[in-house]
């Protein structure tokens, strides 16, 4: 068996918690998303791309958590064989991990509600489309703060230095 | 730092191996705490996120007022018929049947469309919504035996929706309201009907039958909505509670034109309504008079409303404008709920409400071209 530093298994932690709870939001918000296009193409055939759409915005928070412990798994050393982190470090990772992953379950979650009512008003209204990508895009923010925060935690927690 | 973090825990006597499961601990409960706290408001949304979707495609497809100008501006009901067939949710009913018995079918199906895709929290009050074919239908089948008309006839009265549609079909062949009455033994209907007959059988007028045919559909439906636990079933039953309360009025009114007494009204009244609870009620059928109701009613949203339709009746004598204003303030009372809980109930009832408004104005016009040939602006006055 490969033998783990303390820092580096409480980056591992932290890429879990990075992918497992931005993966949540997303999974959540596609979710939502997913079950009022679906009602709208049932509805109208012409509403599947626009359904698709709609459905694909929340998949973001998922790629940013994925992105950052992928990033957490490198430079931990857990992948490719570098040297192992610091119990400090390691720490800051869990931070890293919290940064995306709570943001991104709050996102994805808003992002996919929004979408769910967008969805009905453009099923309603064609004329709703662009303002509903507008309104869903919103709860975006919140998980780019999120992926900075996470990026900045790297740059500067010690972990990409 | 890492060597006094070390040392920390070596002082503590906590190996690297609890400190990483005490780690794993802690953010599984704060996980876990986070997933229960999120799933709340999701688990609320996501019953109604289906059938908000599919109400909001048909809401899409309602007339707005540029359709209903169009249909107005028709020089007759047969242009509004062929303007009608250009939209296949009338189209595919307008080849077989009567404008308004198309009219009727598609109400029935909406209905019968909700009490399918409604979830399951408020799903028995849209079933019940949905026996209004059934009523309706055994009312046509009552009124057609008094009226002793054909079977040819008694058929083209009955809308080919609703459960109980066969067995109303199979009742045409009856020679009398008794035997249909009898026919309907071991429905729901039998005995409300049963129990009318009585009073039938002294005033010789089939109204008894309408009124307990009524009376029972709407304290089902109040018995449906009746016990509010969370913000859709509150929002529901106000809007089903403010119907029995607009029925309960508009008896009152017209028994008071009728000059008719309490014991009179009191068997044809649903108790708790919405804003109208039962000692109000009473306080309003031993009113004197039309304006004495109307003052009793104080306090209330409908006040104001049969307070500006009071002049009017003044002058015309017409209680039509008490029903006509109770009508849109439903259908305003309903639009505004209907914005109120735009993830959950909200969309549904603002949906029926529209429908249902549709059907009624459609109707108006097609009598007004049809019976009356009524100007555009004497027929914009008489919409709802």
């Amino acid at each position: 068996m490969v033998e783990i530093v303390i820092g580096t298994a409480l980056a591992a932690i932290g890429a879990g918690v990075a992918i497992g709870f931005a993966g949540l939001g997303s999974g959540l918000g596609q979710g939502i998303a997913a079950a009022g296009s679906v009602g709208a193409v049932a509805e109208d055939n012409d509403m599947f791309a626009r359904g698709i759409i709609f459905t694909a915005l929340p998949e973001t928070q998922a790629i940013y958590g994925f992105l950052i412990a992928i990033l957490l798994l490198v430079f931990s050393g857990l992948l490719g064989g570098g040297k192992g982190l610091a119990i400090e470090s390691g720490l800051v990772a869990i931070g890293i991990g919290a940064s995306i992953g709570f943001a991104g379950l709050g996102s994805g979650m808003g992002q996919g509600i929004a979408a769910a009512s967008s969805v009905g008003a453009v099923v309603e209204d064609n004329d709703m489309f662009a303002r509903g990508i507008i309104f869903t895009a919103l709860p975006e923010t919140q998980a780019i703060y999120g992926f900075l925060i996470a990026i900045l935690l790297m740059v500067f927690g010690g972990i990409l230095s | 730092m890492a060597d006094e973090l070390t040392t920390l825990l070596t002082s503590s006597g906590i190996s690297n191996e609890a400190f990483l499961a005490i780690v794993v601990i802690v953010l599984l409960i704060i996980g876990a705490v986070v997933v229960i706290i999120v799933s709340r408001p999701v688990l609320d949304i996501y019953p109604y996120l289906l059938p908000n979707a599919k109400v909001r495609a048909r809401k899409g497809r309602l007339f707005d007022e540029k359709h209903f100008s169009e249909i107005i501006e028709a020089d007759d009901y047969k242009e509004i018929i062929n303007y009608l067939r250009g939209f296949p949710d009338y189209a595919k009913h307008l080849d077989n049947h009567s404008i308004e018995k198309s009219l009727d079918i598609q109400l029935g199906e909406t209905y019968n469309i909700l009490s399918k895709i409604a979830p399951g929290d408020v799903k028995k009050v849209f079933v019940i919504l949905s026996k209004k074919s059934d009523i309706s239908n055994i009312k046509s089948l009552i009124a057609s035996k008094e009226a002793n008309l054909s079977k040819d006839e008694t058929t083209k009265l009955l809308i080919p929706v609703g459960s109980l549609y066969p067995t109303c079909e199979q009742l045409i062949e009856s020679n009398t309201i008794e035997d249909v009455i009898a026919g309907l033994d071991g429905t729901e209907y039998g005995s409300v009907l049963e129990d009318a007959l009585s009073e039938y059988n002294e005033s010789g007028m089939i109204l008894p039958f309408e009124s307990a045919l009524d009376k029972y559909f709407l304290e089902n439906l109040l018995s449906a909505s009746g016990v509010p636990s969370d913000d859709n079933t509150r929002i529901l039953h106000s809007y089903i509670g403010s119907q029995v309360d607009v029925a309960n009025l508009k008896i009152i009114i017209r028994s008071k034109v009728d000059g008719l007494k309490y014991d009179s009204i009191n068997t044809h009244m649903i108790s708790n309504g919405y804003q109208i609870k039962e000692w109000k009620l009473k306080d309003l059928m031993e009113s004197e008079s039309v304006t004495s109701i109307v003052n009793g009613l104080d306090g209330t949203d409908y006040s104001p409303v049969l307070n500006e339709a009071l002049g009017t009746y003044n002058e015309t004598a017409s209680i039509s404008v008490f029903e006509k204003a109770l009508d849109e303030y439903i259908v305003n009372y309903a639009n505004s709920l209907s914005l109120k809980n735009p993830l959950g109930i909200g969309p549904i009832i603002g949906y029926i409400n529209k429908k249902e408004k549709e059907i009624k104005n459609l109707k108006i016009i097609i009598r007004a071209k049809r019976e009356n040939n009524l100007g555009i602006s004497d027929i914009q006055e008489m919409l709802v």
